[in-house]
């Protein structure tokens, strides 16, 4: 107890000793220190003030933001978003309905053009889901896979690759993918305006055009005044009607096209273009087998099918118009062996086939309605096919006039009724047929191409 | 023949216009509009999007693709707004310098925050985006950051010019400083009002009113004619000071419903140039907010 008192007088002490010392000083500091308190007062004041701000932004901000997004969204095992590539998913199922039987359907082709039937049977037919993955690899490269998967199996239809970092506009693309060279050519078939494909596509390249080729593809896209888009494309050359697989040799059949576009307006623009799809042909499905003998008949030879096309489309407000037309010309020379059922050579001739074709298309859009009308036909101007230096007699000139109306409840929903008059098989027989389509995207918003 | 290709490409190339600084390609007006504040006559501004169309269903046009191809940068409102046709116009120009992560990629969005962001969200919910509402254009408080970060971007493209940038920003937030002081005078505080699309949050949020109901159920859904029963009758209890809707959607939808209801339709513009004397940022803010009193 006693030390405690020594220490408290000791402290004591040594203040009043330190205060007198300074004495004159005592006021000023005094003053001072009143000073500094203020002043700290003042700040903390104004930090609370600006605390208070941010609170009462927060409470207003928090409605909004009740969770961070980043944390929701995580990619595979919880890694980071970057480990999921863009993914959608279109399911395209059709009702059929037509006055001829399936098996009639089945071999109904295109005479003097291709054995390929309709390809869809009364009732119900699935086409197949097609899976889209898309998703940049790195600086350089986008990389796009479509895998139509159906009750065969999943196909690869397309799994490509495309630069992103050539200089000067241009650009390479490169792996399996639809040639760009016409309009229907590089659209998929759920983005064709109609159920199914032109006429003069079905008659010289089959029901999906092209299709997914091997190959690579350059394109130039020059600072023009005018849009002008250049291309060639060289291909395996897979198309079973325009080229065949050649086991002597590689890359078979090649591609230019160019793609010019100008504004006609504030609302709308026409696109038109030239191409050519060339290389060589070994294909057995132009004709259909002897009737008499059974004999099937192959054709070796080289391929050339001109091309136009024309798109002209008008939108504003909630109207649309959407006129488009091809035409297609084709050149085709070779041998057409016929075979017996052995495998032996009865005969060989010379085919020689100057062919052409159009189809042109009408669309309307009302808001989330849209009509439309297509007329296609073959044999415009040029009708050879000369099998041993003597024309082929086809009765008729092969058309087809279809209708369709359709609704869009949203951009990823379509439900598209189609009736067609289809004259293309050269006899009396008429396929009136009537389609109800359904087209349904999930997944990664799919791209609005002109 | 090749010679005479030649000549038509050289003398195409020859004859497209001089260079005047730098290609500034916007997406919407209102971008278009606020890049010219910054830019004055450093840029030449092409903008892609006419101000009546909708900016959510725009076809990736060749002629859009042609101006990327010729940009030196490219900017665009973001929070997936574009989404459907921007990816496409990007690629296809083939023009590298404008690729995503890139500082000619100029995403206004990123200096934006925005308001209804969605954490879950599926599309049985309609047109909803899930990074937030997209239509900031509407929103002042927004506005002046993304012509700050224009100012800067430019500015590091083009340093020769960037105290021009930097200039041209200063003045156009003084400009912003007076007309955010007098749209905040107009006190549209406890106004309510129904609306036709989700256009109008980030105005509601600055200016302190309300939005009781939609027109549309679910965002980019037209309405059902059991929607709008139901509409009525919420509006019988909210007594709303105006339906707002936009002269290019649902104006013949809301007209209808003003006359069933007496309650006045407000025709806004969706952006800059839609409706007459707005053609610029700062008129078409006056005249969203002005009509809204």
């Amino acid at each position: 107890m006693n030390s405690l008192r020594i220490v408290w007088c000791l402290f004591l002490g040594s203040l009043f000793f330190s205060v007198s010392a300074y004495g004159e000083d005592t006021t000023k500091r005094l003053d001072r220190l009143e000073d500094a308190l203020k002043g700290q007062a003042a700040t903390i004041e104004d930090q609370q003030k600006t605390i208070d701000e941010l609170k009462e932004q927060l409470k207003a901000k928090e409605p909004e933001e009740t969770s961070s997004l980043s944390s929701k969204l995580t990619g595979l095992f919880g890694g980071s978003l970057m480990t999921n590539p863009y993914i959608s998913v279109v399911l395209d199922a059709k009702g059929y309905a037509s006055n001829l039987k399936n098996s009639q359907l089945n071999n109904r082709g295109v005479p003097g053009f291709t054995t390929e039937g309709r390809g869809l049977k009364n009732g119900f037919n699935t086409d197949g889901t097609e899976l889209f993955i898309f998703a940049p690899v790195d600086p350089y490269f986008n990389l796009y896979a479509n895998i139509p998967v159906n009750a065969d199996g999943a196909t690869l239809e397309e799994g490509y690759f495309v630069t992103t970092d050539l200089p000067e506009g241009f650009q390479v693309k490169g792996g399996r993918f639809k040639s760009n060279s016409t309009r229907l050519n590089a659209q998929h078939p759920h983005a064709w305006d109609f159920a199914d494909i032109a006429l003069p596509y079905k008659a010289f390249l089959g029901a999906e055009g092209v299709g997914g080729e091997n190959g690579v593809q350059l394109t130039w896209l020059p600072p023009l005044p005018v849009y002008t888009l250049l291309g060639i494309e060289v291909l395996q050359g897979d198309n079973p009607l325009l080229f065949g697989k050649d086991d002597n040799w590689g890359p078979h059949a090649f591609t230019a096209f160019a793609k010019v576009s100008v504004d006609t307006g504030d609302d709308s623009t026409l696109y038109a273009g030239p191409s050519v799809i060339f290389g060589s042909t070994r294909s057995a499905g132009i004709l259909p087998p002897d009737a008499g003998t059974g004999n099937t008949f192959g054709l070796r030879g080289n391929s050339a099918l001109y091309g136009m096309e024309a798109v002209w489309k008008w939108k504003s407000g909630l109207h649309g118009v959407n006129l488009q037309g091809e035409y297609l010309y084709l050149v085709q020379n070779g041998d057409l062996t016929e075979s017996a059922a052995t495998g032996a050579a009865v005969s060989v001739h010379p085919l020689h086939r100057h062919q052409d074709g159009a189809y042109i298309q009408a669309l309307y859009r009302y808001g989330r309605w849209r009509i439309g009308a297509r007329y296609d036909r073959l044999e415009l101007f040029a009708d050879t096919f000369e099998r041993g230096g003597v024309q082929e007699n086809f009765s008729g000139k092969p058309w087809r006039a279809t209708g369709s109306l359709e609704f869009n409840p949203t951009e990823f929903s379509t439900i598209r009724t189609q009736f067609t008059s289809d004259h293309s098989g050269r006899d009396a027989r008429v396929n009136n047929e009537g389609i109800l389509q359904f087209i349904f995207t999930i997944g990664a918003h799919p791209a609005h191409t002109f | 023949m090749r010679k005479l290709f030649l000549a038509i490409v050289l003398t195409l190339t020859l004859t497209s216009p001089a260079f005047a600084g730098l290609n500034v390609v916007a997406t919407l007006p209102w971008i278009g509009s606020i890049a010219k504040e910054i830019g004055k006559d450093k840029i030449t501004v092409t903008t892609l999007v006419k101000p009546s169309q909708d900016p959510h269903y725009v076809e990736a046009k060749p002629s859009m693709i042609l101006a990327a191809r010729k940009a030196d940068i490219i900017m665009y409102n973001g929070l997936d707004l574009e989404v459907g046709y921007l990816p496409l116009i990007i690629e296809s120009s083939k023009n590298s310098k404008l690729m995503p992560g890139r500082s000619r990629n100029f995403d206004c969005s990123r200096f934006v925050s925005a308001i209804e962001k969605q954490a879950n969200v599926e599309r049985s919910m309609g047109d909803v985006h899930p990074l937030g509402n997209p239509h900031y254009q509407f929103s002042p408080h927004n506005i002046i950051r993304v012509a700050e970060g224009m100012a800067n971007a430019l500015a590091e493209l083009d340093r020769a010019n960037g105290d021009a940038y930097r200039a041209n920003f200063r003045s156009f937030a003084a400009r912003f400083k007076e007309k955010q002081k007098q749209l905040l005078s107009l006190n549209l505080k406890g106004k309510r009002y129904v609306a036709y699309h989700k256009l109008f949050g980030y105005l509601a949020h600055e200016y302190g009113f309300q939005v009781v109901g939609y027109l549309e159920p679910k965002p980019g859904i037209p309405p059902s004619a059991a929607h709008i029963e139901k509409l009525i009758e919420e509006m019988r209890h909210h007594k709303p000071d105006g339906i707002l809707v936009t002269e290019a959607h649902g104006l013949h939808e809301a007209e209808s419903l003003g006359a069933k209801t007496g309650v006045k339709v407000i025709v806004l513009p969706q952006d800059v140039g839609d409706m007459k004397g707005t053609d610029d940022w700062f008129a078409f803010v006056d005249k969203v907010v002005s009509s809204l009193r």
